[in-house]
């Protein structure tokens, strides 16, 4: 390859910076029929009437797949337009990664750059959330009323105080997930599965972790009222002879009652939290140096401070790690709240996440103006953590440097 | 090693270790043990009171049989399919592009831009679903399965770009740097050169994005109205809805929903956790 450049360089260097202008025409053409298509004539009252479906609605999906390929079609030819130019080629390198990261730039901004934007416009709206038969906006500005009444809700203070709970009780699974990591830290047979098992949870959804919890939760048929039972209760024969439970105590219905519900909620949402961290912490030991473990032993360094002076220090990736995912967890709690109590009771384990939803499009009446303005507030709060999270990568990419 | 080795202990210690570990075991899945005992007892036993006994009869696969026999389960399943896929092959292939441009080209903006892509990873949900909803539905895109998964494959595209610009930047610089005095054109570079180094990387992505799709419940909740889109994480709660207090159906639906996941993380366990650690601990 290396000789075959050598010899053609010469003939090469006069033609390879010129725009390549058969290419670049066919491209342009494909380009503004597939821009044209897509933009001005194909939606789902056109692909009704080609493939003769009885409905519009049933003829989205079908219009979907008919846009996406003009959509691909569409920058496939953008960028062999562009790659046959002589500017292209003069400036590869400068152009290059732009047309790489384009297209994962371009969906990402609409779908989650913008959206965050416009959330924080909508915040100041009062709007149901419908437009009009032309397609127009049908709410009004209304400034900051939605964040007046924020401030009146007792709801929303109810779902800031869970969501502080959530942020500090969550944190129960950086170290615990440490503990566990370092009893498995070991190599006796069979520790690979034990590690894999401990895991586990983590891989199951939220949604079935919550109907695991609700279902060990539940006073009269679950685990807590079984084992509530061994300590409080016993069998005994009614008079009409039936056997029943005669409990001293009545076992706790923890997601029935406003004072614990949430607490409830926390500990199921631990349990494969814990298991992230673990997994996180037992990567982190793998890699931790044995010669400085060896010169703490020779130092004397035995247990609980050969931990907190040799190893943590050498953990404190794996930690920040586990406390920035473990945040964002606390703060995204909802599919667990959402499958185990919906909010109740008496919107008791509201977070601001879930509360948003709630009010948003919960109740069959939208209000986009007042979900947003929680949601900003969710947003706000985050930001806190993700800012703190990119000036630490930001001086990591420095030392790199 | 930290702590100090098991092997170094005294028998004794060693003897406690190795029964801890299957106490300990036994304690952390109970929750998951017992609602696994319940989905294989016969509905007689739950009536009688006896929940977590032995199982007076064997009837796994009569539960399951029966979940699994109602009209929408196997729908749920196929559903959940058809949104997790395409999504893992388009965010992951976006991210292939993303990652490369930003790990390999020093230009300005490869900084700014990668940090774009980290933080809009970790916004909350809540502030991107309205704008979102509306957009969907002024693309005629609302409650289809297309719809969702055209968001699910943007935005974990934030997350999956992360990844790959760590990993392609640990890859040695010098490799690319020699293709591109041989002349070879950026595409091919990226095709031929750096798509077969970074395959570890594809499958530690696909692993991972494959989980948390099929974990996703919110979106679903709020993208999908339809019974016939529904994924399994919304529509176990539908059918724990017909099974009133049959709760021998309802843990064979919990786990049901909970099961490819698993497999997945089972037979791709290395990958799995190299994506949960790598794709961050450099972060």
């Amino acid at each position: 390859m290396a000789s075959a450049t050598a010899a053609s360089a010469g003939s090469l260097r006069a033609s390879r910076y010129e725009t390549d202008t058969a290419r670049a025409a066919v491209a342009g053409v494909v380009l503004i029929v597939a821009a044209w298509l897509l933009f001005f004539v194909i939606d789902p009252g056109t692909v009704q009437n080609w493939l003769g479906y009885a409905q519009r609605s049933d003829a989205r999906v079908p219009a979907f797949f008919v846009r996406f390929v003009l959509l691909l079609a569409v920058i496939v030819s953008a960028f062999m337009l562009v790659t046959s130019t002589g500017y292209y080629k003069r400036n590869r390198i400068r152009l290059a990664p732009w047309m790489f990261v384009s297209i994962g730039l371009i969906f990402f901004a609409i779908y989650v750059i913008l959206p965050i934007f416009q959330s924080f416009s909508y915040s100041f709206t009062r709007w149901d959330g419908l437009r009009d038969i032309n397609g127009v906006w049908t709410g009004e500005w209304v400034g900051f009323q939605n964040y007046q009444r924020l401030l009146e809700d007792p709801n929303f203070y109810t779902s800031l105080w869970n969501n502080l709970l959530w942020l500090v009780l969550y944190m129960l699974a950086v170290p615990v997930g440490l503990g566990i990591a370092l009893f498995l830290n070991q190599t006796v047979t069979g520790i690979r599965i034990y590690k894999s098992l401990f895991f586990f949870p983590f891989v199951i959804s939220q949604v079935v972790v919550g109907l695991i919890f609700t279902w060990a939760y539940n006073p009269e048929f679950g685990l807590v009222g079984e084992i509530w039972g061994w300590f409080f209760c016993e069998e005994t024969t009614n008079i009409l002879g039936n056997p029943t439970t005669v409990c001293s105590v009545d076992p706790p219905n923890i997601l029935g009652d406003p004072n614990v519900a949430t607490y409830g909620i926390i500990a199921a949402g631990l349990w494969p939290q814990i298991a992230y961290c673990m997994i996180l912490y037992l990567t982190g030991l793998n890699n931790v140096s044995p010669d400085q473990i060896e010169a703490g032993r020779l130092d004397g360094a035995r247990g609980w401070k050969m931990l907190r002076h040799v190893i943590l220090p050498q953990l404190a990736p794996a930690t920040f790690l586990a406390v920035v995912v473990t945040v964002i967890g606390a703060l995204r709690s909802f599919d667990m709240i959402a499958t185990m109590t919906q909010g109740g009771p008496f919107g008791s384990t509201n977070v601001l996440a879930y509360y948003m939803y709630d009010q948003a499009v919960g109740e069959g009446v939208g209000r986009y103006g007042y979900g947003s303005a929680i949601a900003v507030v969710l947003f706000a709060i985050m930001l806190v953590y993700i800012s703190y999270f990119l000036w630490r990568m930001w001086q990591d990419e420095r030392e790199a440097r | 090693m930290f702590p100090r080795p098991i092997e170094k202990a005294s028998p004794v210690s060693q003897f406690a270790y190795k029964a801890a570990l299957p106490l300990a075991l036994f304690v952390w899945l109970l929750p998951l043990l017992a609602i696994f005992l319940t989905s294989i007892r016969p509905a007689l036993d739950i009536a009688t009171g006896n929940m977590f006994g032995l199982p007076s009869q064997f009837v796994m696969f009569e539960n399951y049989g029966q979940v699994l026999a109602q009209p929408n389960a196997l729908r749920y399943m196929i559903n959940t399919l058809i949104i997790t896929v395409p999504t893992v092959i388009l965010s992951v292939a976006l991210a292939c592009l993303t990652g490369y441009a930003l790990a390999v080209y020093r230009f300005r903006w490869a900084l700014p831009l990668f940090f774009v892509f980290v933080a809009g990873n970790f916004v909350p949900f809540q502030i991107l679903m309205l704008p979102v909803v509306d957009l969907s539905v002024r693309l005629e895109m609302m409650n289809t399965i297309p719809g969702l998964v055209i968001f699910h494959a943007a935005f974990q595209t934030g997350f999956c770009t992360l990844f790959m610009r760590n990993f392609i930047k640990a890859l040695p610089f010098e490799l690319i740097e020699a293709a591109r005095i041989e002349g070879v054109d950026e595409f091919k570079i990226f095709w031929h050169l750096v798509l077969p180094l970074v395959k570890p990387a594809i499958a530690a992505l696909s692993v991972l994005i494959f989980t948390f799709i099929w974990n996703d419940f919110f979106w679903a909740t709020v993208m999908l109205q339809d019974d016939a889109n529904l994924p399994i994480t919304v529509g176990v709660r539908t059918l724990n809805g017909e099974f009133v207090q049959q709760w021998q159906l309802i843990s064979a639906a919990s786990l049901l929903a909970a099961l490819p996941p698993v497999i997945m993380f089972f037979a791709m366990q290395k990958h799995f956790i190299a994506g949960l650690t790598l794709g961050a601990t450099k972060g």
